[in-house]
Parts: C-alpha cells; sequence; structure tokens
C-alpha cells in the first residue's frame, strides 16, 4: 500500500509562491466499492466527477440524521444558495441551470453574490451569534458584511469595506441564520477581493497574514529541525520581536513541534496495517496533526484500523481554513488544487475522506465548492466527514462503547470548535462517550473559544479573542475535569492558554476506550 | 396670507419641479403647489429609465432625438441623479430581424451613438441575460432618480426666492373678469413644512400666470377653471427587485409590447411595464396578473428573475394626450410627445397655460418651453439657464475618500450617501457625530434623515423619498420605527407616531403585491415585530384620549370593562397589517379607496372580535 504513503514533502520546497498548473481529475469512471458509480451528476461527462463547483448552486453542509452515508449527493438540498430553498415552493427547479452563473458578473472572476441577500430578513441572528462583534464595537457584524454590503455593491463598485478584515471566520453566523444566506461566502468572497485589490502587499498586515495563513510552508521548515525550532521560539523574547516585527500575539505560546511528523511517522511504520477495498478512507489530516500533535493523526489511524477500516494517506497540502480567513483566495486554492486532485483519486478506489480538525473537514465540504470551480471538487465536497462523524455514522460505536471501562477515571471539559458546530457535530463527542465508565465529558457550553485560528494570533485581535475565550476559559474551570478536549487544533491552543490545562482530541480518548 | 405672485405652477412633479426652476432663475415669483408630495403623482411612479431615445427610435423621431439631446444634459446637470448604466436593446431568436434593423437605423437617424454586439458580448457584459439571446444594440440609457430630480430642482427654485408648497391641493381656480387670475389652496397641516396635527388653512394665491402642470390631472384642474383638458390616462405596473440582476437597463427589441423593460435603479431593479387606458388616475385596478406577467416575460430576457425576491408592485398614470380628434384607439400608438395649451388662445381664458404628455427625460426641455412661454406672456425678458446650471448638489461628485475617512463611514455606506447627496455630502454629514446607520439596507445615516426632516417636516414618506430610506428589503419593518424616532428630537410623541404610521402603511401597500415566497415571509416577520413586539395594532398611548387604566387593571372581577377599551383603540391606531385607520384614505388622495373599503371591513371586523372577547 506503499502508493498512498506518497510522501507529500517534495512538495514542501514550495512556498507561498509557488505556482501550480491548474489540475483535472482523472476522468475514467470511478466506481464506489460495491460497483456502483457516486456522486454522478446526470450530466456529467466524467460520472462520479461533476464539472462545475464554482457554478453551480452552493452546497453548504447539511447536518443528515445519520442515515444515509451514502446518499444520492444531487438530491442533498443546497441550503445557502438562496434561490433553492427560500423561494418558497417556486418552481426553480424549472430554471435552466445553463441559464444564468453567478461567476464573471464582477470583474475577473469575483463571485457576485448579491442574489444571496434576497434571503435576508434582517432578523440579525447572525449579528446577535457573532462573538467578534460581541467584543469589538467597530466591527458592523455579519449582517453587514454580508447581505447588506453585497446588496448594495454593483458590478463597477471594487471597493470593499476595510471591517472584513476583522470577521474571524468562525462561521457561526451560518449557523444561526434561519434563512440559508450565504454569510461566510459572502465574507470570504469580500474578504478576497479585499486582499487581492485593496490590501498593500507590503505592509507588515499584509506579510503577517500571508506568513498565518501558510502556517504549514513554515511549519514544513521546522519540521526539519523540530528541536531547534521549538528551542528559538522559547528564547526569552523571541515572541516580542515576532510582535514588534510582524504583530503575532507576543503573549501566545508557539506551538511545539513534533520530533517525527505524522507521516514520518506513517512511512516508519509502512504505511497501512489493513487492507480491506470494501472499507476504505482517505485520511486528510491536515497541518496540525502532522507537524504539532501526530498523537491525533496516530489515534485516528489506530482507531479505523481497529474497526477494519483500510487507511489512505493521500499526499496533501493546507486544507485552506486559515487563508481563508485571510483573504489569501489564491492560496488556498493552489492547494485545494493539490488536495481535489489527490483526494479524488482516492475516492475513485472507494474510498471517503476522513478530516480529524472539524475545520479542515468544514473546508473541504463548504467552503471549496462555494469558493472554487475544480474538476471534482464538488465529489471531495460529498464524500468529506469528519473522523468520529463518519464512526458513528458507519459504526455500531453505542455497542463497541457499552460497558467499556477505563482503567483510570477521566474527566474531560469538553469545547465544540465553531466550525463542528456548523456541521452539527457539536454534541457528538458528549454523546460518544457518555456510557463509557470512568469517563466524565463535560460540555463547557456553546462560547467561541476566541482563537478562531489565526484571528487570536494577531497582535492588534489578542486582547478581543482573549475576551471572547473569557467565557470559555471560567466554564471549564467550573467543569469537574481539569484536562480540555476539542476536536479543534487551534481550539486547544487557547483552551491550553486561557487555562493551562492539556488538551486532548476525541480520537485520542476513543482510542483508549476502545483499546485500538 | 394671501399672496400676490407672478405665477403659480400647480403640480410637484418632473415637469411641475423643472418649470417652477427654470421661471425663479429668470427671476420671477413663482409658487409651486402640489397636493401630495413631490412626486406623489406620476413622477413617483415611474421605472426611473433616463432614454437614450431608441425606445422612440423607430416610432417617434422628435421625441428620440428630444431624448438623447436631454440625457445628455442631464448627465452633466444632474449628476447626483443620474446612473450611467448604459442600455442594451436585446434579440431573442422570435423578436424580428427587421425591426432590429429598423432600431438600428431609427437610432443612427436620430444622432444616438450605437453599437451592435453579438449575444456573446451581450452576456459578457449582463451575465445573467438568457442564453439564446441572439444580439443586443447598445446605446446610452441609463437611470434617473425621480425623487432626487424633483427635489433638486425644488430646492434650487427655491434658492431663487421661489415657494414649494407641498400638501396643498388646489381646491379651486380664481377666474376674473374672463381670465386666470391664481389658485385657492388647502395647506392640510398649514403653510410651509408638513407637520402632523398642525390646523389645515385655506390660501388665496393670486398670481398673473396659472400653469397646470398636473399631467394625468390636468382635466381635473382644467374642470376648476371651466375648459376642457383631454388627457387619456394610461396605467402601467413596474415591479421592484431586491437586487439588481443587471446593471444595464435591458430593452426588448420588438415593436411596443408589455414587460419590456428592466432598469437597475440604486440597489434594484424596476421591471415595467404595461400599457392601459383608465378611466380615473386616482381609481383603477391594481391586478395581480400584471405583476405575474412582468416576471414572467421579463425571464425570457433575464431568467434569474423567475426565482428573485420581489420587493413590491406598484402602478403609475401616463398623462397621455392627444389633439382633440386624433381618435387614436391604442394607448401604447398615442404620441409621447409633450403640448402646451394656451388656453387664452385655445378657450378664449388667458392667465393659464397646461402642459400635457412627455416624458421625465425630456422635463427639463419641457418646462423650457413652457417658460419661455409664460415669460412671453408676462412680457418679462430674461434667459434660461437650466440646461447649463448644474442642479443643487450635482456641482462636484462627492469624495469617497473623504466620506470614509473624515466621516467615518463604511465604504458601502459612503457609496451610496455620496450618490444621494453629491456635492452636499460634506455639508449634511457634517452635523452629526455620532452618525448610526437608520436605514442598514440603503446605508442611511442619521444625518441623511436628519437633513431630509429639515426640508420636510414631519412627513416620513418626503424622508423616503429624498433618502431612500425604508426602500430596501425590510421594506421599513426594521427602521420605519428608527426613522420616526429621529423626529421625536423636534416633534411631539403623537406627531411621531402619526408620522410613522403613515410610513409604515405607504410601506405596506406596495408589499401587498409581493406577498410570496422570500417577500412574504419578510412582511410576516414585520408584522409580528410591529404588532406583538413593539405592540403597534393596539397600542393605548396611541390614543389622543386620555388612557383609562381602569380598562386594563379590572381583570377577571370587571365584566365588560375591555369592549369600551377596544372601541376607542381603533381611532388612533394604524393596524400593522395595511389595515389603516379611517382617514388614511384622505392622506392617500384617494388611490386607496380600494384599501379604505377593504380596512372599513377589517376595523368592523376588529371591532367585532375585541367586542366579544
Amino acid at each position: 500500500m506503499t502508493r498512498h504513503t506518497d510522501d507529500g514533502e517534495t512538495e514542501e520546497a514550495n512556498g507561498p509562491d509557488e505556482k501550480r498548473e491548474g489540475v483535472d481529475g482523472p476522468d475514467e469512471k470511478r466506481e464506489d466499492a460495491d460497483g456502483s458509480t457516486t456522486g454522478a451528476a446526470p450530466s456529467s461527462p466524467a460520472p462520479g466527477v461533476p464539472e462545475a463547483g464554482r457554478d453551480e448552486q452552493p452546497s453548504i453542509f447539511v447536518p443528515d440524521d445519520g442515515e444515509v452515508p451514502e446518499g444520492t449527493p444531487s438530491e442533498r438540498p443546497a441550503t445557502d444558495g438562496g434561490v433553492e430553498s427560500a423561494a418558497g415552493g417556486s418552481d426553480s427547479a424549472d430554471l435552466d441551470p445553463d441559464a444564468y452563473d453567478p461567476v464573471d458578473v464582477f470583474p475577473g472572476g469575483d463571485l457576485d453574490l448579491r442574489e444571496g441577500a434576497d434571503s435576508c430578513y434582517k432578523c440579525t441572528s447572525c449579528d446577535t451569534s457573532c462573538p467578534v462583534a460581541e467584543v469589538d464595537d467597530e466591527f458592523p457584524g455579519p449582517k453587514f458584511q454580508g447581505p447588506e454590503q453585497w446588496r448594495l455593491k454593483r458590478k463597477d463598485d471594487h471597493d470593499i469595506d476595510e471591517s472584513i478584515t476583522s470577521c474571524s471566520n468562525c462561521m457561526r453566523c451560518d449557523d444561526a441564520c434561519p434563512s440559508s444566506v450565504p454569510l461566510s461566502q459572502m465574507h470570504n468572497e469580500a474578504r478576497g477581493q479585499f486582499v487581492e485589490s485593496q490590501m498593500e502587499k507590503l505592509s507588515r498586515e499584509y506579510i503577517r497574514n500571508r506568513i498565518l495563513s501558510n502556517y504549514r510552508f513554515f511549519a514544513s521548515i521546522a519540521s526539519k529541525v523540530p528541536r531547534l525550532a521549538n528551542a528559538a521560539t522559547k528564547i526569552p523574547g523571541a515572541m516580542k520581536v515576532g510582535e514588534k516585527l510582524l504583530g503575532i500575539a507576543g503573549d501566545r505560546e508557539f506551538p511545539d513541534f513534533a520530533t517525527q511528523t505524522f507521516r514520518e511517522w506513517w512511512k516508519a511504520r509502512g504505511g497501512a496495517q489493513v487492507e480491506n477495498p470494501d472499507k476504505r478512507v482517505a485520511y486528510f489530516h491536515g497541518c496540525y496533526s502532522n507537524y504539532n500533535t501526530p498523537e491525533v493523526g496516530k489515534a485516528m489511524v489506530r482507531v479505523y484500523e481497529h474497526f477494519g477500516y483500510e487507511v489512505m494517506v493521500p499526499p496533501q497540502k493546507c486544507s485552506g481554513t486559515p487563508m481563508f480567513a485571510n483573504g489569501m483566495l489564491k492560496d488556498a486554492r493552489r492547494h485545494a488544487e493539490t488536495n481535489v486532485e489527490n483526494l479524488v483519486e482516492a475516492i475513485g478506489e472507494g474510498a471517503d475522506v476522513i478530516a480529524s480538525c472539524t475545520s479542515c473537514s468544514l473546508s473541504l465540504r463548504q467552503e471549496y465548492p462555494e469558493l472554487f470551480d475544480i474538476h471534482g471538487i464538488e465529489d471531495v465536497s460529498e464524500h468529506t466527514y469528519e473522523a468520529l462523524e463518519y464512526l458513528r455514522i458507519n459504526e455500531d460505536l453505542e455497542a463497541e462503547l457499552a460497558g467499556t471501562e477505563l482503567a483510570d477515571e477521566q474527566s474531560f471539559a469538553y469545547h465544540a470548535p465553531c466550525h463542528a458546530r456548523n456541521q452539527g457535530l457539536d454534541r457528538q463527542a458528549v454523546e460518544t462517550f457518555r456510557d463509557v465508565d470512568g469517563v466524565e465529558l463535560e460540555d463547557v457550553g456553546d462560547s467561541c473559544s476566541g482563537i478562531s485560528g489565526t484571528y487570536g494570533w494577531k497582535e492588534e485581535k489578542y486582547e478581543k479573542s482573549m475576551e471572547i475565550g473569557a467565557e470559555m476559559f471560567e466554564h471549564m474551570e467550573d467543569a469537574e475535569g481539569d484536562v480540555g478536549m476539542t476536536e479543534c487544533p487551534t481550539c486547544a491552543m487557547q483552551m491550553e492558554h486561557g487555562t493551562g490545562y492539556e488538551v486532548e482530541h476525541p480520537l485520542q480518548l476513543l482510542e483508549d476506550a476502545v483499546g485500538a | 396670507m394671501d399672496q400676490q405672485v407672478d405665477v403659480v405652477v400647480v403640480g410637484g412633479g418632473s415637469t411641475g419641479c423643472g418649470v417652477v426652476r427654470d421661471l425663479a432663475r429668470r427671476g420671477l415669483d413663482a409658487v409651486l403647489v402640489e397636493k401630495g408630495n413631490l412626486t406623489h403623482g406620476t413622477t413617483g411612479r415611474m421605472h426611473g429609465l433616463l432614454h437614450s431615445g431608441g425606445r422612440y427610435a423607430v416610432s417617434d423621431r422628435k421625441s428620440a432625438r428630444e431624448c438623447i439631446e436631454e440625457n445628455m444634459v442631464l448627465r452633466d446637470i444632474a449628476g447626483h441623479c443620474v446612473e450611467e448604466t448604459g442600455g442594451l436593446f436585446v434579440k431573442r431568436p422570435e423578436d424580428s430581424e427587421e425591426y432590429f434593423q429598423e432600431k438600428l437605423e431609427g437610432c443612427r437617424a436620430c444622432d444616438i451613438p450605437v453599437e451592435v454586439i453579438d449575444g456573446e458580448e451581450a452576456r459578457r457584459r449582463e451575465p445573467y441575460l438568457a442564453r439564446d439571446v441572439e444580439k443586443a444594440i447598445a446605446l446610452p440609457d441609463g437611470a434617473v432618480d425621480p425623487f432626487r430630480l424633483c427635489v433638486a430642482n425644488a430646492a434650487d427654485a427655491r434658492e431663487h426666492g421661489a415657494r414649494i408648497e407641498t400638501h396643498a391641493p388646489v381646491t379651486d381656480v380664481l377666474v376674473e373678469d374672463g381670465a386666470v387670475v391664481g389658485v385657492e389652496v388647502e395647506h392640510e397641516t398649514g403653510p410651509g413644512k408638513r407637520v402632523h396635527r398642525e390646523p389645515g388653512t385655506t390660501e388665496e394665491i393670486r398670481a398673473r400666470h396659472v400653469v397646470n402642470a398636473t399631467g394625468a390631472w390636468a382635466g381635473n384642474v382644467g374642470e376648476m377653471a371651466g375648459v376642457d383638458v383631454e388627457v387619456r390616462p394610461s396605467k402601467g405596473v413596474m415591479t421592484v427587485m431586491n437586487t439588481r440582476q443587471v446593471d444595464t437597463v435591458i430593452n426588448r427589441c420588438r415593436p411596443k409590447g408589455d414587460a419590456d423593460i428592466i432598469v437597475p435603479h440604486e440597489t434594484a431593479c424596476i421591471l415595467g411595464t404595461t400599457d392601459e387606458e383608465v378611466d380615473d388616475p386616482e381609481d383603477y385596478p391594481e391586478e395581480d396578473w400584471e405583476v405575474d406577467l412582468m416576471i414572467e416575460t421579463l425571464s425570457e430576457l433575464v431568467p434569474a428573475l423567475k426565482d428573485a425576491r420581489t420587493l413590491r408592485s406598484f402602478w403609475g398614470v401616463r398623462p397621455l394626450y392627444e389633439p382633440p380628434g386624433t381618435g387614436t384607439e391604442d394607448p401604447t400608438d398615442i404620441t409621447r410627445d409633450y403640448f402646451l395649451l394656451d388656453h387664452g388662445e385655445r378657450d378664449d381664458l388667458p392667465g393659464m397655460t397646461t402642459i400635457v404628455g412627455g416624458k421625465l427625460t425630456t422635463y427639463r426641455m419641457m418646462a423650457e418651453s413652457i417658460s419661455d412661454h409664460v415669460c412671453e406672456a408676462l412680457d418679462h425678458e430674461a434667459t434660461c439657464d437650466t440646461a447649463e446650471a448644474p442642479l443643487p448638489g450635482s456641482e462636484n461628485p462627492a469624495r469617497m475618500d473623504e466620506l470614509m475617512n473624515e466621516f467615518g463611514l463604511r465604504s458601502p455606506v459612503a457609496r451610496r450617501s455620496g450618490q444621494r447627496l453629491g456635492s452636499r455630502a460634506d455639508d449634511v454629514l457634517d452635523e452629526w457625530d455620532p452618525n448610526p446607520v437608520v436605514c442598514e439596507c440603503e446605508g442611511v445615516t442619521r444625518a441623511e434623515i436628519q437633513d431630509a426632516i429639515g426640508e420636510a417636516g414631519s412627513d416620513l414618506n418626503a424622508v423616503r423619498l429624498r433618502t431612500r430610506a425604508s426602500m430596501g428589503n425590510c421594506q421599513g419593518g426594521f427602521c420605519s420605527h428608527r426613522i420616526a424616532a429621529e423626529l421625536a428630537r423636534e416633534y411631539p410623541e403623537p406627531v411621531v407616531r402619526d408620522a410613522e404610521d403613515e410610513l409604515y402603511q405607504e410601506r405596506w401597500k406596495g408589499q401587498r403585491h409581493a406577498l410570496w415566497g422570500r417577500q412574504l415571509s419578510q412582511a410576516m416577520l414585520n408584522h409580528l415585530l410591529h404588532a406583538t413586539t413593539m405592540n403597534r395594532d393596539g397600542d393605548p398611548a396611541t390614543l389622543d384620549a386620555e388612557v383609562d387604566f381602569g380598562a386594563f387593571d379590572a381583570g377577571s372581577e370587571a365584566g365588560s370593562a375591555g369592549s369600551d377599551a377596544a372601541g376607542d383603540s381603533d381611532a388612533g391606531t394604524a393596524a400593522t397589517d395595511g389595515g389603516c385607520a379611517a382617514d388614511d384614505a384622505a392622506i392617500d388622495g384617494g388611490r386607496a379607496a380600494d384599501d379604505a373599503a377593504i380596512d372599513g371591513d377589517r376595523e368592523a371586523d376588529d371591532a367585532a372580535a375585541d367586542g366579544g372577547a
């Protein structure tokens, strides 16, 4: 199975400025393990690989009831395109999908999202659920950033209000909206346009944001010499220099790099230990599990192998989450091209895509098809799951865990990441471990951790980030456990930073519980 | 307070405002009287097209030539009212090639700059155009805001000494010794700015000449003077979409037909229209099929319209006129030209001139020609400069960076405020700090609202026309009370409540024709917020009389006390669902005749329900 252990590191030398040709996914017919074609759009020349991403109705992820993991994707309602869901039973199906196209209304291929404003009733649910608006009086909130700004836009207007850079991209507005306004898509697109055409490319802010967005690039270098890199960030004053020079919050502790990356470990162990053409998953580990917390990746592999899955680890790059949050859409697209190409290939071999980071899974599921038009991107979206979610859908975890008992009693203060909430996954960890003896998982509430990936790393946002996180810190301290738990690596950083707790991933606990 | 002036202009539409501006600039002492707000009649009920003349290039070349000439003038003198969108006449496969060529030749013959583009190029410019559009003629159509245009004309007239009286219907035309010598007007809330609950007065304004610029209503004024003016009012529906599906004016290139134009107007698109003769410009049916026809037919050009959100629909009445004896059957065949009726020559009644026909694009030219005529009649020598002198606000464009940096406006708000206020932006915005956004949909700040209140008194519909506040997708649901609250700095609470009710009712009226899909949801949410959360469907605080607190506190012991309170509360309360208080019909100038009947029933039902409870 070494074909799946291709060392993606060869691509590491490319930095943020790398250039890649557009990549088309393979055109041959894709088949499931059981022989049925998957994800085929009727009109697609390549079954299983729909032609378009960007020019179709954007498809937000809709949490399903867990019953139909392999449902026909084309029947899944798009809930954020505005038109389909909210037209109140009008005959939108009659509309020729080729008849109009939001691409290219604005110059340079920028999306025209004015139509999304049609779904807004101004109810302000988005604003009241926005953690940034709560602490930042200067931030006008998601309703302004999204439907209002877009509605006021015209073809010849090129400027986007600067306040878009204060949106942390936690995407809670998507979850809050009762009317399926494509808020985060509007924000992502507006931010991309702002950064592309209005942000000074030599400014400290731009350079800082570019560095934060391209964490993977710098992590890949640091990982060559992890001990040196770790020591360097702990040199007294090093972070202060970072703050002065680059505007990176000096009060934060830089995460340690693992001495062996996940991929190095995977290669060393000889790749997959289980072969099973009927149960394959392609693991999207993301950057953090690879460079910083390989124990999460290892837990994923062991748990999935315990359940008899063949794990593939395709070459991959950043999911794009930090790039979206900083408007670096070109970087995100370049990475997406690699990811989509490799994931489509794995899907063709019968795999579903599994991420252990909830932001990675959200990005592949929702932001990819909303923002990019890459061959096969819809297919990737349809086949992506979060790791625990996938097991809960496909395995009888309840039976597996019934009666299990952990040797040592453990209590956790669990925080559901905002991006998990958007996928309907905010209760899954608590529900999964409810019946395991010796485990106490306490949900610390529905507040945002405040870090939102790169937001809390910015010097000027640090205080606000901590203010947003205050409620979570307080609830964590009130909770019985003194170990934190969450699916999101940057939420974990914030939890650790605010409370001093160690933080684990649910997969690590699951690994213990099933004895994988 | 009777007054002797040079000229009284009756009618505050584009023609009347243009005439009073022209006369004032020529040094005449002029008064404009309008029965409602400025633009109350036809001007406020059009699709906002600034004609290039292309529409008339086949059927009416004289009008076409005038249009292109005035189109260029308005870009100069009214920059803050005009958006230079450009226009397309698009040809679908079933549309006649012969007509396309005729249109092209007609445009060229009228000196309208044209360019023929293929379907692909047309879709590159307007990507939502239907895939089977074959080709198009591109020409300099534009969008014009009729409200801002009239307000700017009136403002300029006032700066040159004219008096502008709105809510001042003419009740009589004074005729003495076989000549018109003035008009009698009723000031509904007294002269000057309209303030709710001010007592009404009557005034005779004596003038050396009266200009009847009341368009579709010209016959009514003529009748008061004892002359016949046979206007043939023709109604047309316009449907407002929530967003701009197109940023260019889209015309269907075929001979006359209903539903053949889409005009991008400010934040919205306006679909138009129909052409059907009616008997009475005040009272004609507004029918659902007309709205359906707009959306269905225009979806052939822009398929996205079919599923897009509709905000409201409204109807306007064209003041068509043709000389007696022409006998045209179909109103679409009646000329769009304008006619100046000198009643001295025509009816042996000197002292009054009527102007009918015409269109908004050529309003200035019409005003110039009638002003020439009036000056001649009054033996007053002065030259017209309205084609060169910019309107107030259009001297220079607003500077975006200043609005954002100095006044701290968010960029889309700065953009819209800058467009609306033009060169006045600095002065208006400088007055208020803090300056929060009051109407979020249209990006209208407190400063702009206060500026409009300064001009319009407590009339929030007049504030709306000046600012666009409440014209976005919530249709006043989230802002009419905020706008009204801005009045509270200056006016007492009952005035504020009346003003708010009046604005909210006006917003409701147009939405009645868009109650499906998303606008229905919006209307329902608005209703729940206003009726329930804000308690506006029966708030005792809206009563003029003392509140009978006993009616509330008696509880279960008090038997029927509650029914009295309910009976009282109907009097001063506007029901938030559009059922409105009985006096509303009068305020609406009769257009709400149907409403009044419906509302009457409603009130009765409500009263019955309340009484029974």
